[in-house]
This record gives structure tokens, sequence and C-alpha cells, in this order.
């Protein structure tokens, strides 16, 4: 069995839930929003629902390392991460993402089939009796609808974001499926890992806007064969 | 005490390369370094054939063989990469090519980059392991774009997103993989992300949780290794870098994403029987051979046929994984070493042609070996030795996981492994034979060859034709126990 039998109360795992399904609809905001800087503050919006229920679980278990990973969700990726893209955007001086490849309503619809690809993938485990029910059906949806806003998203500064909200969706099972949260010295790293992925992503950004003068990556064309 | 210094001594190096402003310093550094980190791999390494498992900071890192025999090839690897670099660095510096802001960004960042690769076989944490591969990616995307050139761009922005995509796959398999721990083991365990204990109580996992695992992690990892169809990155990032980042890409790195994969193999073989997780390896390793194919035998740019090759071998041992039993695993073992030490000669040699010619492209290099005599001969040895040919040693290797394909009877795929390794060796001797011996446009002078360059060529020439003949016997020795630990089931 997936989980341990010390399950939390329903209604924690009702707010476990209903803060993961915001996650996931926060990310159909994103599929279909095409202005850069409300994307950015819809993801630091998705980032504080995962802290939300870091939280909780948090004080469900009264596991201090779940706190902290929580404290570092909320200074990074709610507060500094979107803080360090919107310095990005302004620099850059791009404010609209100008043509997705897929319009909205379809776009929107291929992220409904996405989801419900996720429930069949996760279906094996949500039989389970606990507060992991459907966390990891939202994940698998999320890590899904992440790859597709990239395949659908020509500015490198979205892609930077549906990177994010994939790595969003895979924290989200991790807090949720181990019930317990990974080990500390793991969050931490993985942590770190993000934050610097982002700057160097920042870096590459800045530099590619430079010398291409876009930022469009299906420019990025001359390396074949 | 080793294993801690292993990873303390590059991390140093890179904060002092940091601090200080010239490159003689940067140079002495980088050498001194690696140096110190060659001596303690192999130490590591002799200490864990002679006496098994070696461990420090209460288990959080761990040396077993297999691990032993990826930091070896770790430490070879970037101290001959460092030697090269001095003379590789010294003449870009002179032809124009770079700021000093650039060599320094390369003497501070590959330290750190090897650092972080030395922490993926020693951390024993699937999650620590999971943040060190990760690491090693980041620390080498802007080496990658080191000419600052509009294609460096390109290619640095495909290794980050692609591989990024990647590994957050892996990560999910990780967290995937522990959860199916803690379910067993419970929340308090301690260690439920450690692969020494994964490895015990494996076979009681949840198979489901462990079969989606499995399949994240080799999608994931594979990505790092350039497994077909997610190799997409790696011509660019090969051909984009400079010769000794590239080559530390191509012959380590590649192993740490192939390492990950063994120990995932370990544990899925264990859970699930060989059948799922071999039938996945062979799938992925068959066709990354295929896709190398056509693009080695129409090739026209010798850095982009050698990222092709490094496919093709991150797809062999793959292959020599997924044929499984005792002989596919020491195949799989033995070609991880054979390829990690061939591959350097053969990135050193294109880059001297490079320098020298100022050109990537077949067509604009011809009888290279009257002008370069050294560097013609060399490259002509290391694609002999690199596509196997018998006597070197990576003919042993691909022989043994031939024979462990036709032992678990698996007729097609093993004719179509020694198809695609056949026609790649003819590709690669057509291209590097016009290169080396056809006639030149108009014949240079003879050149002198840099002595750094040449040295490490050297260095790594004596290992390739001395693994062809001679196995050390604390290599052996690992080897044995290697075997043991991925080919464990009978």
């Amino acid at each position: 069995m997936i989980m341990n039998p010390s399950a939390p109360t329903p209604i924690g795992s009702q707010i476990i839930m209903l803060f993961a399904a915001l996650m996931l609809v926060l990310q159909l905001l994103l599929v279909v929003q095409k202005m850069l800087l409300t994307n950015i503050r819809l993801y630091a919006l998705q980032s504080l629902m995962l802290t939300v229920i870091a939280a909780v679980i948090a004080w469900y278990y009264n596991a201090t390392h779940v706190y902290i990973v929580a404290v570092l969700t909320l200074v990074g990726k709610v507060i500094f991460l979107p803080w360090l893209l919107n310095r990005l955007v302004r620099r850059i001086k791009i404010v609209e993402e100008i043509e997705p490849l897929i319009n909205a309503p379809t776009s929107m619809l291929i992220c409904g089939g996405l989801t419900l690809l996720g429930y069949i993938v996760a279906r094996p485990f949500t039989t389970l009796d606990k507060l992991g029910n459907n966390t990891l059906a939202i994940a698998i949806a999320l890590l899904l609808t992440g790859f597709f806003l990239m395949i659908n998203r020509r500015k490198a500064i979205s892609q930077v974001l549906a990177l994010l909200t994939i790595e969003n969706g895979v924290m989200l099972a991790a807090v949720a499926l181990t019930s317990y949260g990974m080990p500390l010295v793991v969050e931490l790293g993985i942590f770190f890992d993000v934050m610097v992925a982002v700057m160097v992503l920042g870096i590459l950004v800045y530099r590619i806007r430079e010398s291409f003068a876009s930022m469009d990556t299906s420019k990025l064309t001359q390396l074949k064969g | 005490m080793e294993l801690i210094l292993l990873l303390l001594v590059p991390l140093a190096a890179g904060l002092l390369c940091l601090a200080t402003r010239s490159r003689a310093w940067w140079e002495w550094l980088n050498l001194g370094a690696f140096a110190i980190v060659a001596g303690l791999a192999f130490k590591v390494a002799i200490d864990v054939a002679g006496q098994g498992t070696v461990m420090a900071l209460g288990g959080f890192l761990r040396a077993d063989a297999l691990s032993a025999l990826v930091l070896a090839l770790i430490g070879f690897v970037s101290l001959v990469c460092a030697i090269y670099a001095v003379g590789y660095f010294r003449r870009d510096e002179r032809d124009g090519k770079i700021a000093r802001a650039q060599l320094r960004r390369y003497y501070v960042l590959t330290p750190l980059f090897v650092g972080a690769m030395l922490l993926v076989p020693l951390a024993d944490n699937l999650g620590v392991m999971w943040v060190a591969i990760e690491s090693s990616t980041l620390a080498s995307v802007l080496l990658v774009t080191f000419y600052n050139q509009k294609t460096s761009f390109e290619a640095g922005w495909k290794y980050i997103i692609i591989g990024s995509v990647g590994i957050s796959l892996a990560l999910l398999g990780t967290v995937l993989t522990y959860s199916a721990a803690v379910g067993l083991l419970g929340p308090e365990t301690r260690g439920g992300m450690n692969w020494s204990v994964l490895v015990g109580v494996a076979d009681k996992l949840n198979p489901q949780a462990m079969r989606l695992a499995f399949i994240l992690a080799l999608v994931g990892y594979g990505t790092k290794a350039g497994l077909a169809p997610m190799h997409t990155w790696k011509p660019d990032a090969y051909a984009e870098a400079p010769v000794p980042a590239a080559t530390l890409l191509g012959a380590a790195f590649i192993n740490c994403a192939i390492y990950a994969i063994m120990r995932y193999d370990v544990l899925a073989e264990k859970c699930l029987g060989h059948d799922f997780p071999g039938k996945l390896l062979m799938g992925f390793g068959v066709a990354s051979i295929l896709v190398a194919v056509p693009f080695i035998l129409v090739q026209r740019n010798f850095r982009r046929l050698l990222a092709y090759s490094s496919i093709d071998h991150a797809g062999i041992m793959a292959a020599g994984l997924g044929f499984g039993g005792k002989i596919g695993a020491l195949g799989a073992a033995l070609h991880m070493v054979f390829h990690g030490v061939t591959k350097p000669l053969l990135f050193f040699c294109a880059g001297n042609v490079q320098q020298h010619y100022a050109t990537p492209h077949f067509r604009k290099v011809h009888g290279a070996i009257r002008t370069l005599p050294w560097t013609g001969g060399l490259f002509l040895v290391a694609a002999l030795a690199v596509t196997g040919t018998p006597p070197f040693s990576i003919f042993q290797s691909e022989f043994k996981i031939l024979s462990a394909a036709l032992a678990a009877d698996h007729g097609w795929t093993a004719f179509l492994f020694v198809a695609g390794v056949v026609t790649i060796f003819a590709g690669f001797l057509v291209h590097l034979s016009k290169l080396s011996l056809g006639a030149p446009a108009q014949p240079g002078p003879r050149v002198a060859e840099c002595p750094w360059k040449l040295g490490a060529m050297m260095m790594v020439a004596v290992a390739v034709v001395g693994l062809g003949f001679w196995l050390p016997g604390p290599l052996y020795e690992l080897m044995r126990q290697t075997t043991q630990i991925i080919g464990g089931a009978p």
C-alpha cells in the first residue's frame, strides 16, 4: 500500500483536495492566458496553493520539516521567482505572448483530455483510502498540461513558466503521495536546483534576446542534422 | 574520508578560481584539483575492489563496486580533460576567439560540474542522486554556451529545456519509488530513499508503483544519457561546447546517467522480474543505435558525428542491460568503462583538427595526417577503437552484449544490434579515412603539435591500447562485483 495507516481526518484530506484542484484550475488559466505578466502571477498563485497544501500536511502530521518545505515554497516560488521573472520581462520589454500555436478553445479541449489521461494513469493508486486519493491524478495532469504548455508556447519565458508548473506538479505528488514529504536534504537540494535553474534560464533568455533580437524560440533553428 | 575529499576538492578549486584573476592560477588550480580527484578516485576504486563497499557520513555517501567504476572513470576523464584544456584554450586565446571572462567561466564551472558528477555515484539516497544529476546539468549549461554565438545559445537552450523536462519525469519516478517504500516501511523510516535500503525490500514494493516509477526514471535519466527519442539536444550541445567540456559531457556525464538507470533497473528487476524492464531497455537501446545510423552515414560535421556515436553507445549500454543476465550486465558495465576511456581520444583529435583547420566540416579537411601526423594517426586509431574493432576493448564488450542477446534468445534484436553497429563502423571508417588520409587540395606544411594537447592524447591512447590487451586486477575485481550487483538475479 502506498500510504501509511494514520490518515488525517476527512476534512484535512478535503482541504488538500480542494487546493490541489485549484492548482489544476490555475494551470488551465495559464494555458489560455496570453499576457506574460498575468501568467507569472498565476504561477505565483499556483505555488501559493502548493504552500497551503504543504502547511496543512505539516500541521496534520506535526512534521517540522514539512513546515520548512512550506516556508521555502512560499519564499522561493511565491515571492522570489515571480519577482525575478517579472524583472526579466520588464527588462526585455515584452509583455504579451503573441499567437500560441493552438488557439484557446482547442487548447482547453486538449488539456481536458490530458487531465483525463492523468486520472487513467493514476487509477491503480486511487483505490487507496486517504488524502492522496486524487492528488496523484492531479499531479500527473499538471505534468502533462505543463508539457503541452511548453510545446504550445514560443516565447522563451513562457517555456520557463511551463517548466516551473511541471515542477509544481511533481512537488505536489511528492508532498501528498508520500504523506510525510521527502527527506529534508532532498527537498533542500531540489529547491536549490530549481532556483539555480531559473537563474541560468534567465541568463539564457536575456542572451537569446540580445543576439536574436527576439525571444521566440521557434527562431532557434540553425542547428540541424 | 576519501569520499568527502572527493567532493570538497573540486568545490574548493572552483571557488578558488572564482577568487583568482590570472590564467596561470586557473590552469594550475584545475590541474592540481583534477590530479587529486583522479588519485582519490583510483584509491577508492582499489579500496572497494579489495574490501568491498566504502561509506562516509553515516552512510550518506556510499561507494560499492558500480559506484567505484563510475568514480574512477570520472576521475580519469576529468584529469585528461584538464590537461587538454590548457593547450586548447591557450590556442583559442591566441586566435582571439575568447576573452578572459570566458576563460574564467570555464575554469570556475568545470570543477563544480565535475564535483556534482562525483556526487552522483556517491549518493546512496536516490533523491540526492537526482539533485546531483540536475546540478551537473546546470553547471554545464553555461559551458555549452561558452562561445557566445547564436548557435551556442540555441544549443544551450535545447540542452536545458529538454534536459529539465526529462529530469522532472525522473523526479516523479523518484517520488513514486519513495512513496512505495514509505507505504512498506512506514513514514517514520529512515533511509526509505536510500538505494541500499530499497534493494533489500524491492521484492515487496508495490509493483504498480514500481512499474510507473521505472518508466519515468528510464525516460528521465535516458534523456540525460541521450537515448532516442530524447536525444535531440545531444548533437547541438556536443558540437557547440568547447572540446574539453564536450568531452566531459560525452565521456563522464553519460556514465552518470547510465549509472542512475542501472540503479533503477536493479530495483525494477527485483520487484517486477526481468521481463518488463528488460524489454523497455532493449527497446530504447536498439532504437538509439538505429537512430544514430543514418545521421552517422550522411554526417558532414565531425563534431556532430561524435555526438551520434555517443547516442549509439548509450543505446548499446542500455541494450546490454536489457538483454540481461550476468553476461548482459557484465557487457553493459564493461562497455561503460571502455567507452568512457576511449571517447576522450576521439574528442581530443576532433578538437585538434577543428582548431587547426578552423572548421568542423568534413569537406574542408583532407589528409590531416600529413599536416598533423600525431592527431591524424590517433584519430584513425580512436575511430577503430570506438567502433569496436578488435583488438580494441570495445569489441569485447560489444561481443559480450551480443552473446547476452543470443543467450536470452532475442534473435531479431540481436540482428538489429549487429546491423546497426556494423553500419556505424563502416560510416566512421569512410568519413575518417577521408579526413585523415585523403589527398589535400593544397598540402600544408607539417605543424608542430601542442605538448599539452598531445600529452593528454597520449595518456588516453596508452589507456585505450592497454585495456585492449590487459585488464588490471582491481578493475577485474570491480567488474566481478558489479556483475553481482546489476546482474544479481540468476
